[in-house]
């Protein structure tokens, strides 16, 4: 079986992010693999050393900086990995198109994607990239479960949580639930430097054009009152209420 | 030229041992102190990992990391906690005799299995009446046929009696002095051996110590690292390497004891702002930032010279010596920083003082660190 | 014109779509086309008819095979919809249905996609729209650079619609194809129980590991969200260790709420959990630790133990009402 993980790599959910002259100064900024995408990683590591015999290939679209998450996945116990390495900002509409045509020619059976990706918010890629391959996808996925040529997920729905049933080759986003995601041994870290990491450029992977672009950019403020209530909880739960009622209005009874 | 930078593969066993120490470490250390309890799970995962017995050499089944990557590991390890992380030091450390004095027989014989099972090696050299004065030793190795014969006492053992394997250091010839001392390998579980795990301690209460007993503790001759009058030697340049690895444990105190200080500094308010915009506060800060800084490479520039085989002995006192007074200092600051929240267990400053301390006195006191280095300005 | 694309659930059309309905017309006004409603399932007559309260045109398409919502079935459907009635824009919702669909007939479409918005215009003629990024600490303003433009909307964000007399509705027939309806829907399980739904409530009640155990919820959280006809919800925290169910769960990973009051208590404010509830109108704090995050993004904060000043709220809150 071939599987694929896509990865991201993204600004640390920690890290202070600082207004700058373009909007948001990301200067200093540490970066990691996505959290997300680490699922699907370890998806595929179970995959195998559950008995079905695999070769786990790591995909990454984008900049230099990329090549950590990468190496963090390869470390892991991935394959092997292809970077194409792109400066250029594409949305995940567009990146979907060159990612899908590298799965299609790695004759891929399975693919996973990270959930909603910590720098766009995005949930984008996973359908997206199904939609290029033409293949059924399975969203938001918490337990999984492969038979021939099929496999069986659950995944959130709107409400509660469904059970869905997909003809293989199919592509899963990932969820937090799905797995518990390992640490890369010290062993594999070393290994990792002896795996192949095969990169591109983006024209040599069939180019794309952005299909939306960034007018503007900044550091999301909310102002808030913070207030803060004093006096033992009898006090301070009054004052709460007196000041919900009369400043915020936000009790409507 | 010189090079400051971390190779990438470094930098991928920095973030493991970091996200390591952050997950894992340190959010159990505090129990660990608190209750003087050995944290198992915690060996068992670090060991799971290849975090454990790093420099153990290829040949033997290890890793055979150089010093430098042992002292990334080991600056990580120590900001979670330097009690934890002295246990996985003094294995390092009882198994470094091996590697540095043993036969490639006895490497496999020893070192294998170690690594293997995910053990624990130990260093013992220190006694009740003698620490310092090492060559003064009163723990005695009679040597007879196939056997050697231990009979005598070790003191402030860490992983003592615990270990899989323990490397003694024993007089069989006492007029000769320094001379007169042989290593002898001991394993776990021979006969005559027993320990007492040292109570009370003010810090590091996580690493298990102990006080060693030899009761006429039989070992074959071949459990001899070297000739017989090698063991002073082994000793000393064991000592000579392991006090980076005690460096870098101490700049990763210093860096906790500042990370600590900064961000309880920026949300306390006094006189209507944050006390980091006090200058009183900002020299305390930028002091312990200072002395980290200036240690962490002093750690790297001995570390590196242990790589390159180059002589480093006092490189490596001047590390040992300077970081734990660094760290000491910065521990203390950090817990002033932080007014009468430093003084209680509530919050973990109060505990990297404790920890730290230790850090002046085990593995050469500072000041024979200063003797060491004095020795080289003496001619 | 502009498809508006409606869900519904129990024969009832969601709170969001009636927002997405909004959305759609200001945009198709801002664009001078028309705004056409679309809904999709099966025996849904009675939701395309509650739509055209709101729309002029509404589209049925009713087709057993659409019963479920199988992402490959409404892409294909949408998107014949959309062509044939050579649309603008195509709007959805982004709850996990848009959020899965959208994208599909964006690629189907070879048109750009909007994600998850909080605004909609039009600028020289191309759609422009704002968002989030970055775990919501990052606002975007972005524009598409072509048309038609796929945009999912965020819910919380448009107001409800005034009604406008009774629309056309138009029953429209889809092909679809055995791909379309090659993922089977098996066993769905909704959560138990008469809870007020996140996505719909005004106030929501969050409990966060310093309320301390499942039995702390029934204790201080559920008396205080049923005082205030509050939704229920969990942080990470609390749902990792198994006190509540992931339904509960807001945050990067679980649900985004923007209710008129949220009251977060023994929540600790890691950046993920904020992500999910930042645009919240008022943000209540309750912890015992002064230096939380949480007291960051606070209207009004106490700090102190929840145990105590929970059960105060609660009965101040009584007081009030009677």
């Amino acid at each position: 079986m071939k599987i694929v993980t896509i990865l991201k790599q993204v600004p640390d959910a920690e890290a202070r992010l600082r207004p700058g002259p373009n909007g948001v100064d990301f200067s200093g900024v540490t970066f990691v693999i996505d959290g997300m995408d680490e699922y699907g990683v370890e998806q595929a590591l179970r995959i195998r050393e559950e008995g079905t015999e695999s070769e786990i290939v790591a995909l990454a679209l984008g900049p230099a900086r990329y090549e950590e998450a990468i190496r963090t996945a390869l470390a892991m116990g991935v394959d092997r990995a292809i970077h194409i390495e792109t400066d250029a900002g594409l949305d995940p509409i567009s990146q979907a198109r060159v990612l899908g045509k590298v799965i299609a020619g790695e004759e891929a059976d399975l693919v996973f994607v990270g959930g909603k990706q910590a720098d766009w918010d995005s949930s984008a890629l996973g359908p997206a990239v199904a939609e290029v391959l033409g293949w059924p996808h399975s969203d938001w996925t918490i337990s999984m479960e492969l038979s021939d040529g099929r496999v069986t997920v659950v995944h959130d729905a709107d409400e509660g949580s469904e059970q869905l049933e997909l003809p293989l080759p199919a592509v899963i986003t990932t969820q937090q639930g799905l797995n518990e995601p390992r640490y890369p041994t010290l062993p594999n870290i070393m290994k990792a430097k002896r795996k192949e990491l095969r990169k591109c450029t983006l024209e040599e992977a069939g180019g794309a054009q952005p299909l939306t672009e960034l007018l503007e950019q900044s550091l999301e403020s909310r102002e808030r009152r913070n207030v803060m209530l004093d006096g033992d909880p009898k006090e301070a739960a009054r004052e709460l209420v007196r000041r919900l009622r009369d400043e915020a209005k936000v009790l409507s009874k | 030229m010189i090079d400051f930078s971390l190779g990438d593969e470094q930098k991928q066993i920095q973030s493991l041992a970091r996200q390591f120490a952050r997950e894992v470490i340190a959010p159990r250390a505090a129990h660990f102190d608190r209750e003087e309890s050995f944290p198992r799970e915690i060996v068992e995962r670090a060991a799971e990992l290849g975090l454990l017995n790093v420099g153990a050499p290829v040949e033997t089944g290890g890793l055979g990391l150089s010093m430098l990557d042992e002292v990334v590991i080991g600056e990580e390890l120590a900001w979670g906690c330097m009690g934890i992380y002295s246990i996985l030091m003094a294995s390092e450390l009882g198994i470094t005799p091996i590697v540095l004095g043993g036969s490639s027989e006895q490497q496999e014989r020893f070192l294998r299995p170690l690594v293997e099972r995910g053990g624990l090696a130990a260093f013992a050299l220190s006694e009740p009446d003698n620490g310092s004065d090492a060559a003064a030793m009163k723990t005695r190795a009679v040597f007879g046929g196939d056997e050697v014969v231990l009979n005598g006492s070790k003191m402030w053992i860490t992983n003592g009696g615990i270990a899989d394997v323990t490397v003694v250091f024993a007089s069989f010839d006492p007029e000769a002095r320094h001379r007169g001392v042989a290593a002898v390998v001991v394993e776990k579980g021979v006969e005559g051996l027993s320990f007492q795990k040292i109570h009370g301690k003010l810090g590091q209460r996580a690493a298990h110590t102990a006080e060693l007993v030899f009761d006429n503790v039989r070992v074959p001759r071949g459990n001899v690292l070297g000739e017989p009058g090698d063991g002073f030697r082994i000793a000393m340049r064991t000592l000579d390497r392991t006090r980076i690895p005690v460096a870098a444990g101490s700049v990763g105190v210093a860096r906790r004891a500042l990370d600590e200080a900064a961000s309880y500094a920026r949300e306390r308010h006094a006189f209507g702002q944050p006390i980091v915009d006090f200058q009183a506060i900002q020299f305390k800060l930028a002091d312990m930032k200072i002395g980290l800084e200036t240690a962490r490479w002093q750690t790297y520039y001995a570390a590196w010279l242990v790589d390159s085989g180059m002589p480093h002995t006092e490189a490596s006192a001047i590390a040992k010596c300077y970081a734990s007074d660094v760290a000491f200092a910065a521990a203390n600051e950090a817990l002033h920083v932080h007014g009468g929240y430093g003084y209680v267990d509530e919050f973990p400053v109060a505990k990297l003082l404790r920890d730290v301390k230790l850090n002046q006195i085990y593995e050469g006191t500072n000041e024979i660190q200063r003797v060491v280095i004095a020795r080289g300005l003496r001619k | 014109m502009v498809l508006i694309v409606a869900e519904h659930s129990d024969g009832k059309l969601r709170k969001s779509s009636l927002e997405l309905a909004q959305a759609g017309r200001e945009l198709a006004e801002a664009l001078g086309v028309e705004p056409v409603g679309l809904v999709l399932g099966s025996g849904v007559e009675g939701v395309a008819r509650e739509l055209a309260r709101y729309l002029p045109t509404v589209k049925l398409v009713d087709d057993t095979d659409l019963a479920n919502v199988r992402a490959e079935a409404w892409t294909s459907a949408v998107s014949e919809v959309a062509k044939s009635l050579d649309a603008k824009a195509v709007l959805f919702s982004s709850g996990r249905t848009g959020l899965s669909v959208a994208p599909r007939v964006a690629v189907r479409l070879e048109a750009p996609l909007l994600e998850d918005v909080t605004s909609l215009g039009v600028e020289d003629g191309m759609l422009v729209a704002t968002r989030l990024a970055y775990l919501s600490r990052v606002t975007e303003r972005v524009r598409a650079r072509s048309l038609p433009v796929v945009a999912s909307v965020k819910p919380n964000v448009y107001p409800l619609p005034s009604e406008q007399g009774e629309g056309s509705m138009e029953a429209v027939y889809v092909s679809l194809s055995e791909r379309d309806k090659r993922v089977s829907v098996g066993e769905k399980r909704k959560p138990s129980g008469e809870r007020v739904s996140l996505d719909e409530a005004t106030v929501v009640v969050t409990g966060g590991r310093g309320v301390g155990g499942a039995s702390g919820f029934e204790s201080l959280v559920e008396p205080l969200a049923a005082r205030l006809g509050a939704g229920i919800a969990a942080t990470r925290a609390v749902v990792d260790a198994g006190w509540r169910p992931y339904a509960e769960q807001v945050g990067q990973t679980g649900k985004t709420v923007a209710p008129d009051l949220y009251l977060a208590l023994g929540v600790s404010g890691a950046v993920q959990h904020l992500s999910g509830m930042n645009r919240s109108k008022v943000v209540v704090a309750i912890n015992k630790d002064g230096d939380a995050p949480i007291f960051k993004v606070a209207d009004y904060g106490i700090v102190g133990d929840v145990h105590k000043i929970v059960p105060e709220l609660t009965e101040a809150l009584e007081e009030e009402g009677s």
